[in-house]
């Protein structure tokens, strides 16, 4: 109840002016754009647009997508957490440095590279015909988007529950086992449920961009697999239909803060009720 | 036996992550266009990519972009992390709120509202528009790195500068900003490689003829890959490696010598 | 001595919740004052208003007669050692305690010299070039007791200065403390709800709560003659009955009628509804059927130096607290017997908020 010298409320106006210009008004336009007609009066056309059978059959393959990457994430980094929490370059940071390293390459290389590899010229398809098989078609198909959301988010997942994994104190999990736990029930009962908030934080760093994203789909989907994402930019960059775009937009949104709120629950709940 | 299995997945896991670099990396030097067969070592993709004045341009304005708009950011996030106790309690939860959407919301919708927001008011896109919307998805990783920082120790210690005569001035530059200096340090890194990172917002919110390194390499892509993308990415891999080299072996020695002085 | 420090008629509050309800205080030169009360009496707000802090709704703050209310802080010439020490985890503790020097623009040798000083006073001398984190609690205590003089303040503040020490170290530094004012020469205001600190060390004590002062006065006088409830039931244990006057200097507690030294015109006419106070020291314990009440023994502890047992008296409505240098068993029915002179009466509050107004009036 003590008086705070150091605050004042004036240096609070640069960001309220900040918010306000940069997240409210630009979020509002969407909402206005959304809810308004080519014409200029109150449509909810933009967002019923969502259920033509283009779009609906976008945002399915978005999800899909999605979901399967995000578990491939989840998969991987999982062991590769523990083992980083495990292992005796962890501390000194070595391990977390060269995972954190591609992150530091643009994106858009790193999908680039995956081009380099999968085109039908490229390095896997000269390897395996020069090994006497027949040339593959690796480009252009939803794997090969799958493969690029895993490649440029797999330091995303693994980061957030490395962070986790590695606080959970050593005398729980020596606990457990002297409470005669297996080493599988050690993690199920209490490693992983420990690990929650990382592997929901990791989930929402992975999901949500890969829920959205244009680019890689446009990279390794060659402009023939249309995400959800790609359908919203082109509304913007080739068509110029803002009110359908935001329109759709909308819908992506509700998509998102309902993925973020099931996120948020899971994580109230410690993962009580993971297994 | 499990530090073998373990040892062979982290070996997979690296490839995985630093096959497709290298590969990158080795056909960066690669004579021949071609993105198979190795014709002879050459460096005349990293000629070309020099010789660009469009990706030097790109150059300039991405790194111009991050300096200038982590700077704003870093003000304006820590002003308001300054500014926050202050308030009432509900209004500075509902900020907070606010503060969290572009962090939380997907790029693209972050793009796609300041596209439209800079369309309202009129405002050419451009740099400044580039600029202004970088500050946007700064200004809450500022917060969150700094705020942190500022607890009730923060205050007592202002207190207690004050009580021993300094102006509120002297306490605020050698007391309060100290304290708060590792939290803006890292909020204005973060918000620097934000910024060189991103390419969503700045594609929907730039205009024709601004590009950053990332548009660039996206509408080159788009064009067909030439390797001087390859001698870019190899550059900026060897930067990556390079600065977070540094940054680890400094770290590493701080802490060293913090045990050993403990 | 003269007047050093006056508040008066301080009231302040903050978001609705009054938090001093009009203070007036005057502290003289060279005393030890100590502000005791529970966390939320408003001592530590009392305290900031001092230091500069905080600014009263209501009142004045006067220093050696001149009215300091809005002076900010940086220019009292007082100083502060916070609760946990608040010191710059930046600096070493030759920095932290130079600070206040270097403001003012002193010279390095004259920082040197004072510094060292201040170290030697606190007992730390050659600490200068240590770094915060690697004093234990004590040195860091004192570390924040140099800071705070090394500027040679009229005044010394002191926020639970020892709140975060155990209780060996404690014990050990209310000597020191002592110690230090004697040598310095200056005025200690001091802020514990540690009743024994408050004991110990003071000149004056000064009892709050819920705003209010309840009582002020030497150690010996807070002890043995409270002037409520509340206070005699946060200065030590206490066992606090409900009793009614019968008659001039005659009390009624728990069905026994029984002589004392308070009457009418001490303020207790008969049949006044009245709180009676007894130190569990003050009970002797007597053969069974010889004192004025009988009670079993329920439970009984050794702490140090002397027992603690509770007795249930025999109708089993009314639980006494004893204290005795002499063991007895539990189950053991004994007499109790106490001097009229150590049975205290006091008026009884109406309500738990006019317990504190009552002492105004």
């Amino acid at each position: 109840m003590n008086s705070n010298l150091i605050s004042k409320k004036p240096y609070i106006t640069p960001f309220i002016i900040w918010i306000i210009a940069g997240t409210v008004i630009p979020l509002a336009s969407i909402a206005y754009y959304g809810f308004t007609s080519r014409e200029g009066g109150f449509t909810f056309a933009n967002i019923t647009a969502m259920f033509r059978p283009d779009h609906m059959q976008a945002l399915g393959l978005s999800l899909l997508l999605a979901v399967i990457s995000t578990l491939i994430c989840l998969l991987l980094a999982f062991p590769m957490a523990m083992i980083l929490r495990e292992s005796k370059f962890g501390k000194h940071g070595f391990l977390i440095f060269i995972i954190i390293l591609p992150m530091w390459m643009n994106f858009l290389l790193r999908t680039m590279a995956w081009q380099v590899l999968l085109e039908r010229k490229g390095v896997i398809n000269s390897i395996i015909t020069a090994l006497g098989f027949p040339q593959q078609e690796l480009m252009n198909t939803p794997g090969a988007i799958v493969l690029g959301m895993v490649y440029d988010f797999l330091p995303f997942m693994i980061l957030p529950i490395y962070n986790t994994v590695s606080k959970i104190d050593s005398s729980l999990i020596e606990a457990a086992y002297d409470l005669g736990a297996s080493k599988a029930m050690t993690y199920t009962r209490v490693i992983l449920p420990l690990s929650v908030p990382g592997i929901v934080s990791g989930i929402t760093m992975v999901f949500i961009p890969a829920l959205t994203t244009f680019v890689i789909s446009n990279m390794l989907g060659g402009g023939k697999i249309n995400l959800i994402g790609n359908i919203i930019e082109q509304e913007f960059t080739v068509n110029s239909n803002w009110y359908l775009g935001s329109g759709l937009s909308l819908v992506m949104m509700i998509f998102i803060i309902i993925s973020m709120l099931l996120l948020q629950k899971f994580d109230k709940t410690g993962g009580a009720n993971l297994i | 036996m499990k530090n073998a299995i373990g040892r062979i997945y982290i070996l997979i896991i690296m490839l995985f992550l630093y096959l497709p670099i290298l590969t990158l990396i080795v056909l960066s030097f690669n004579d021949a266009k071609s993105m198979s067969v190795w014709t002879g070592f050459s460096l005349h993709w990293y000629e070309e990519l020099f010789q660009s004045r469009l990706m030097m341009g790109a150059i300039v304005n991405t790194f111009s972009i991050a300096i200038i708009a982590a700077l704003i950011a870093t003000i304006v996030g820590t002003m308001a992390v300054l500014g926050m106790p202050a308030l009432r309690a509900r209004t500075e939860n509902v900020l907070m709120g606010i503060n969290n959407i572009p962090m939380l919301n997907a790029d693209i919708v972050t793009g796609i509202a300041l596209m439209l927001f800079f369309l309202m008011i009129g405002a050419p896109r451009g740099y400044m528009t580039i600029l202004f919307s970088h500050t946007v998805f700064c200004v809450p990783y500022v917060i969150l790195s700094v705020r942190p920082r500022v607890n009730k120790n923060t205050n007592k210690l202002y207190e207690a500068a004050l009580d021993l005569g300094a102006s509120e001035g002297y306490a605020f530059r050698k007391i309060v900003l100290p304290e708060l200096w590792p939290g803006i340090s890292s909020g204005f890194l973060l918000s620097f490689t934000m910024s060189v990172d991103d390419f969503i917002i700045t594609y929907f919110t730039r205009g024709a003829g601004i590009n950053t390194i990332s548009t660039l390499i996206y509408s080159e892509v788009k064009i067909g890959i030439r390797p001087s993308l390859f001698a870019l990415s190899s550059i900026i891999f060897a930067v990556a490696l390079l600065v977070l080299l540094v940054v680890n072996i400094r770290q590493d020695r701080a802490e060293r010598h913090k045990e050993a002085a403990a | 001595m003269g007047e050093l420090i006056r508040l008066e008629g301080i009231v302040k509050s903050f978001d609705d919740t009054v938090v001093l309800n009009g203070i007036d205080l005057s502290v003289d030169e060279n005393e030890f004052v100590t502000l005791l009360g529970p966390s939320g009496c408003g001592k530590t707000t009392t305290l900031r208003i001092i230091a500069g802090f905080e600014k009263p709704d209501q009142g004045r703050v006067y220093f050696d007669g001149k009215d300091i209310t809005d002076m900010p802080a940086n220019q009292r010439p007082v100083n502060t050692v916070f609760q946990n020490y608040a010191l710059f985890p930046h600096m070493s503790v030759g920095e932290n305690i130079a600070f206040s020097l270097r403001v003012k623009g002193k010279g390095e040798k004259e920082i040197n010299d004072r510094v060292k000083k201040a170290l030697k006073l606190v007992n730390l001398k050659g600490f200068e070039n240590r770094r915060i984190d690697q004093l234990s609690g004590g040195q860091q205590q004192r570390i924040a007791m140099a800071r705070a003089i090394v500027n040679e303040p009229r005044v010394l503040l002191l926020d639970e200065p020892l709140g975060a020490l155990d209780l060996k170290l404690r014990q050990e530094m209310e000597y020191e403390l002592v110690r230090l004012k004697n040598e310095l020469g200056i005025t200690f205001i001091y802020i514990t709800h540690d009743q024994e600190e408050a004991l110990t060390m003071s000149d004056k004590v000064v009892v709050m709560n819920e705003g209010f002062i309840q009582q002020e006065g030497s150690p010996q006088e807070i002890y043995d003659e409270p002037v409520n409830a509340f206070v005699a039931d946060f200065i030590g244990d206490s066992n606090i009955l409900s009793g009614q006057m019968v008659d001039e200097r005659v009390v009624r507690i728990d069905g026994v009628d029984y002589p004392c030294i308070d009457g009418t015109e001490e303020g207790f006419p008969p049949r006044r509804r009245v709180d009676v106070v007894i130190r569990p020291e003050d009970i002797d314990i007597v053969p069974y059927g010889k004192g004025q009440w009988n009670g079993e023994i329920i439970s009984k502890l050794f702490i140090g130096v002397h027992y603690e047992m509770l007795v249930q008296s025999e109708d089993g409505k009314v639980e006494w607290l004893l204290q005795n240098y002499d063991q007895h068993e539990v189950g053991e029915k004994i007499g109790m017997k106490v001097d009229p002179e150590n049975i205290q009466i006091m008026h009884k509050p109406k309500s738990e908020a006019e317990s504190a107004i009552e002492i105004d009036l």
